[in-house]
This record gives structure tokens, C-alpha cells and sequence, in this order.
């Protein structure tokens, strides 16, 4: 079955071509008027290295690395992150660097290394989702670019540091508590 | 003043003919190519875009992206000038000449201000002075060689699309040209002759006895033959991307394509200059009987960069037409309407008005 095409019944003003087009213009002059007297701020277009857009909340750009207050890093090296990561992207080594629990079998662990390869991440935010320490998080920088493919390597201190001075906080570089050896546990 | 009035007695004619050809022709070409940018901005801002705005000296000085306008000349110019292999080179090299030549030859007769008398002398605003006997019918005449440009171009580059999009245009500029004559003989007859400062005499200065009131219908015609004659958008069939590439201007870069698209936007000036002229009272000003020589000027520049931007401001609101439909246009609608324009002036004149 065919569909049956409604053709449009133009009247005879519509027939000369002339209103149209007159109301054509009229509709395109208005766009530019307006266009004309609106600031540049307030067009539509962002002249982007000028600009910049305002990334919506749960926009998910590069990730950071959470701190505590003294600057210890959030993340336990559960992980967890890097097993649900799709890409692959992410690599941990741990370390151990407390004695807290140690009556309870285990130390304090924290990564050694926590590496994310950005040419791979394909910002999914899975890393965040599956944190269970809330430790990484994807925030509003979108401007993730670099000259050569080592420097997409963002390592754990980069990855601290990513919203370090959009935030107002200081720039770190290395972990308040050192690390401990590893020692055998006494039963 | 009075240095400039003894200077301008003191000069012989000819030094007057080289002043008034060298103001006439490079204001035209400034025109044309600040009308490339004018097209560019202007679209951008009725699609509410931005369009070129950041061209600048020293990466600084940026007056509304006015410069891009040398930036793109600079960028034509070292850009390597490619010839196809199979090209008829002499015609290939010409055809830039033969469009950009005619668009801006038909400016020579056309009266951009008030004539006016110093020393006992009268002095013409116009680089043919009047009653040179060519009249109207020079820019006419020279507005049927620009098809010459765009066949040439395309006949020489050697390729299918140039050649389709030339024949198509010069098909379109050639069917036009009938209907835009027609209405123009309209004007002639009411005017009682065809020299340009004689139409522009006849109209006065009331706005409503300008040519555009008893003339409408004639003016319509000869308003969309000169989109068909520039070969501007509503019926831009020397080009189109989706059909034939770029058309005629497929095979060129460089200078020489820079040189076809001015000459667009020469041909564009005086196609404004021609409707302002012919019918809406050339350098006359509004209800001003006796303008200064300043004043007529400024009016008539006002008039050619309105009907200018008019050609702009169509070129980004309409659609373009199919071929057959621009025939249609051209042979069945624009032939009859100024057939019956003509017939209608002529009748009114006989009867006595
Ligand atoms: S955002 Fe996705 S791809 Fe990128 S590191 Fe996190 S889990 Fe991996
Ligand atoms: S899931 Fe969270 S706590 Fe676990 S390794 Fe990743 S970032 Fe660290």
C-alpha cells in the first residue's frame, strides 16, 4: 500500500512566490538582527580556546584521585576499579604503609602505582562506579591532550594533581606516611 | 575647495577620464572583495552562526574579522597554480580575465552622482560621459559577454562537471537575458530614452515616482533575471556540490580561481548598481530636489550596497531550483510577465499618460 502524499494547497498569495519569499526574508533578517545585537557570550556558538562550555554535573571527563584532608590518598588498591574498567586502561601495584590493623591480619594498602592510560579510557566512569572507597572520581576537564603518547600516561601523582589548582588545593607529590617493608606476621 | 575646483580646471579631460575610471573600477573591486567577507559574516549571523572573525594582525588587532579578507588573498596567492594536464591552457588562463572583464565593464556608463557644472565646464559622474550613444544598452550588451567567462572557464578546464555546470549556466544567463531586456525596453519607452542619466533624470526625486511603483511588475522580473544573470543562488547552476562539484571553477586555485569569485562579486556590484540606477532613482535622494554632488553620491553608494546586501540576504534564504524548474521560471513565467509589462506600458501610453 502506498501512502498517499497530502498535497499542500497553497493560496494564490502563496502562488505568486513573491509573499513567500518576502516572508522567507523576513524570517532570515530577524535571525540576523538578532544575531547582530547579542553578545558574543550569548550566542549559541562557544569560541572555545576564548571560551569554554560549563560542563553539566556528572559530566565525565579526567578523573582524579581523591584525598584526605592530609593529603593520604583515598584509594586501598582493592582493585576493583581496574578489574571493571572495559578498557583495560588501568594498572595498580600496591604497597603496604601502616600497621594499623594488625591485629586483624591485614596493613594498610595503598597503590605504589596507579597508572591510567587516558589514549584508552574511554571515560565510561565504570572506574567510579565500581570504587568502594569513592576514591576516583570523573569530573568536568575535557581538555585532555598531550604532543606524544607517554604523557597520556597519567600516573598516580598526576592523577592527584588533575583538578589540583581548579579546585584551589595544593599540588602533591608524595604520600604523608611512608611506606612500610612487608613483614611476616606473628600469629 | 577652491585649490580642488582649479585643479580640476587646470587637468585636462583626460586626467579627469583616468581619475573617474581609477575611483569607479577600484571601488567596485574593494566593494567585491569586501563582499566576499560581507556574504561570509552575514550568512553566518541569519544561520546564527559566528562565521570569520578571527583573522587578525599580529594575532591582536582584529576589526570584526575584516582581515580575513587579506588573509584569503595572501592564501590565493601562494597557493600553487595547477593546470590540468589536458587543459587548453591559453583558454584556460583567459577565462578569469573574460568573466571578471564584462562584470566590471558594465560599471563604465552608469552615473554614480549628480554632474555638476565648475568653471563653465559641466563635469559627469560617470566614466563614459552621457549621450555616448550606448546608453543602457552597453551594460546590457556586456552583461551577455559574461557567459563567455564562465563557458570559457569551463570548456578549457577539460572536464565533464565544468562543462555540464557551464552549459547549464550560460543556458540559464542566455534565457534570462530575454526577460530582463524586455522589461528594460519598458523603462526606455515611459522614459523616452536610454541613456542611464536620462532614466535617472526622468524619475525625479519622489520616492513613488521612482521606477519601482508603475514599474513593479518589470522590476520584478528584472530583479530575479539578475540572480539568474550573476548566477546567484536561487539559480546558481554553474555550481552546485551535490551534482557537479564545483561547477565551471572545479579545475582552478589559486589567483585565477580568486579572480572568478570576484568577478562574481564585480558582476554582483553591477547587476545592484543597474537596479538602483534603473529603478530606484540611481543617485537621486528622497524628497531632496536639488542634492549636493556629496549627497547624490552617498545616496547612490547607499543604494548599491543595499541591493548588494539584498543578493546576499537571498542567497541565504532561498532554496535553489531545479534546472527544469529554472526554465520553467525563465520561459513560461519571467518571458510572459514582461511580455505583458511591456504590452501594458505601451497601452498606457497610448493612452496619454
Ligand atoms: S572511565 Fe572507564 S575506561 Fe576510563 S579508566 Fe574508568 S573504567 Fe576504565
Ligand atoms: S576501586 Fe577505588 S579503591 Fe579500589 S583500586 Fe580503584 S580507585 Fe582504588
Amino acid at each position: 500500500m502506498g501512502v498517499v502524499v497530502k498535497k499542500v494547497e497553497l493560496s494564490w498569495l502563496d502562488r505568486t512566490y513573491v509573499w513567500p519569499v518576502m516572508k522567507g526574508m523576513g524570517i532570515t533578517f530577524n535571525h540576523f538582527i538578532k544575531q547582530l545585537f547579542t553578545r558574543t557570550s550569548k550566542r549559541y556558538t562557544i569560541q572555545y580556546p576564548d571560551m569554554k562550555k560549563e560542563m553539566p554535573a556528572g559530566y565525565r571527563g579526567l578523573h582524579e584521585l581523591k584525598r584526605f584532608e592530609d593529603g593520604a590518598i583515598k584509594c586501598v588498591a582493592c582493585f576493583m576499579c581496574a578489574e571493571a574498567c572495559p578498557a583495560r586502561c588501568i594498572s595498580i601495584e600496591a604497597e603496604e604503609f601502616s600497621d594499623l590493623n594488625i591485629t586483624q591480619g591485614f596493613e594498610e594498602k595503598r597503590p605504589q602505582v596507579f597508572k591510567i592510560d587516558m589514549l584508552r579510557c574511554i571515560y565510561c566512569g565504570m572506574c567510579e562506579e565500581a570504587c568502594p572507597k569513592d576514591a576516583i572520581w570523573l569530573r568536568n576537564d575535557y581538555e585532555v591532550a598531550a604532543y606524544d603518547r607517554l604523557s597520556m600516561q597519567y600516573g598516580k601523582w598526576d592523577l592527584m594533581n588533575t583538578y589540583a589548582e581548579a579546585d584551589g588545593k595544593e599540588r602533591i607529590t608524595q604520600d604523608p606516611m611512608p611506606s612500610a617493608p612487608r613483614r611476616a606476621i606473628a600469629m | 575647495m577652491d585649490t580642488l575646483a582649479s585643479l580640476l580646471h587646470m587637468s585636462p579631460a583626460v586626467a579627469w577620464m583616468v581619475v573617474k575610471i581609477v575611483i569607479v573600477f577600484s571601488a567596485v573591486m574593494i566593494l567585491a572583495s569586501v563582499w566576499t567577507w560581507v556574504e561570509r559574516r552575514g550568512s553566518a549571523m541569519i544561520q546564527d552562526r559566528i562565521g570569520p572573525n578571527r583573522a587578525a594582525i599580529f594575532g591582536r588587532i582584529r576589526i570584526i574579522g575584516l582581515q580575513q579578507l587579506l588573509a584569503d588573498g595572501i592564501k590565493f596567492f601562494f597557493k600553487e597554480d595547477l593546470a590540468p594536464t589536458d587543459a587548453n591552457k591559453a583558454l584556460f588562463w583567459l577565462a578569469p580575465f573574460l568573466a571578471f572583464v564584462p562584470a566590471l565593464m558594465g560599471f563604465a556608463v552608469i552615473p554614480f552622482g549628480r554632474s555638476f557644472t565648475s568653471g563653465g565646464h559641466v563635469y559627469h559622474l560617470s566614466v563614459l560621459d552621457p549621450g555616448n550613444g550606448m546608453g543602457m544598452l552597453y551594460p546590457l550588451a556586456i552583461g551577455g559577454l559574461a557567459v563567455y567567462g564562465v563557458l570559457v572557464a569551463a570548456w578549457s578546464s577539460n572536464n565533464k562537471w565544468a562543462i555540464l555546470g557551464g552549459m547549464r549556466s550560460s543556458a540559464a544567463m542566455v534565457s534570462y537575458e530575454i526577460g530582463m531586456s524586455l522589461s528594460v525596453v519598458a523603462l526606455f519607452m515611459t522614459t523616452g530614452g536610454y541613456d542611464p542619466s536620462e532614466i535617472i533624470a526622468a524619475q525625479g526625486h519622489l520616492p513613488w515616482h521612482w521606477n519601482v511603483v508603475p514599474h513593479f511588475l518589470g522590476f520584478i522580473v528584472f530583479f530575479t533575471c539578475m540572480f539568474a544573470e550573476t548566477n546567484r543562488l536561487p539559480f546558481d547552476f554553474a555550481e552546485g556540490e551535490s551534482e557537479i562539484v564545483a561547477g565551471f571553477n572545479t579545475e582552478y586555485g589559486s589567483m585565477k580561481f580568486s579572480l572568478l569569485a570576484l568577478a562574481e562579486y564585480a558582476h554582483l556590484m553591477t547587476a545592484s548598481a543597474l537596479i538602483a540606477t534603473l529603478y530606484f532613482g540611481g543617485w537621486q535622494v528622497p524628497f531632496v530636489a536639488n542634492p549636493t554632488v556629496a549627497l547624490s553620491i552617498t545616496s547612490f553608494v547607499l543604494k548599491l550596497v543595499f541591493f548588494a546586501w539584498v543578493f546576499v540576504w537571498i542567497r541565504w534564504t532561498l532554496p535553489r531550483f531545479r534546472y527544469d524548474q529554472l526554465m520553467h521560471l525563465g520561459w513560461k513565467v519571467m518571458l510572459p510577465l514582461s511580455m505583458v509589462n511591456l504590452v501594458f506600458h505601451a497601452w498606457r501610453m497610448s493612452q496619454g499618460h
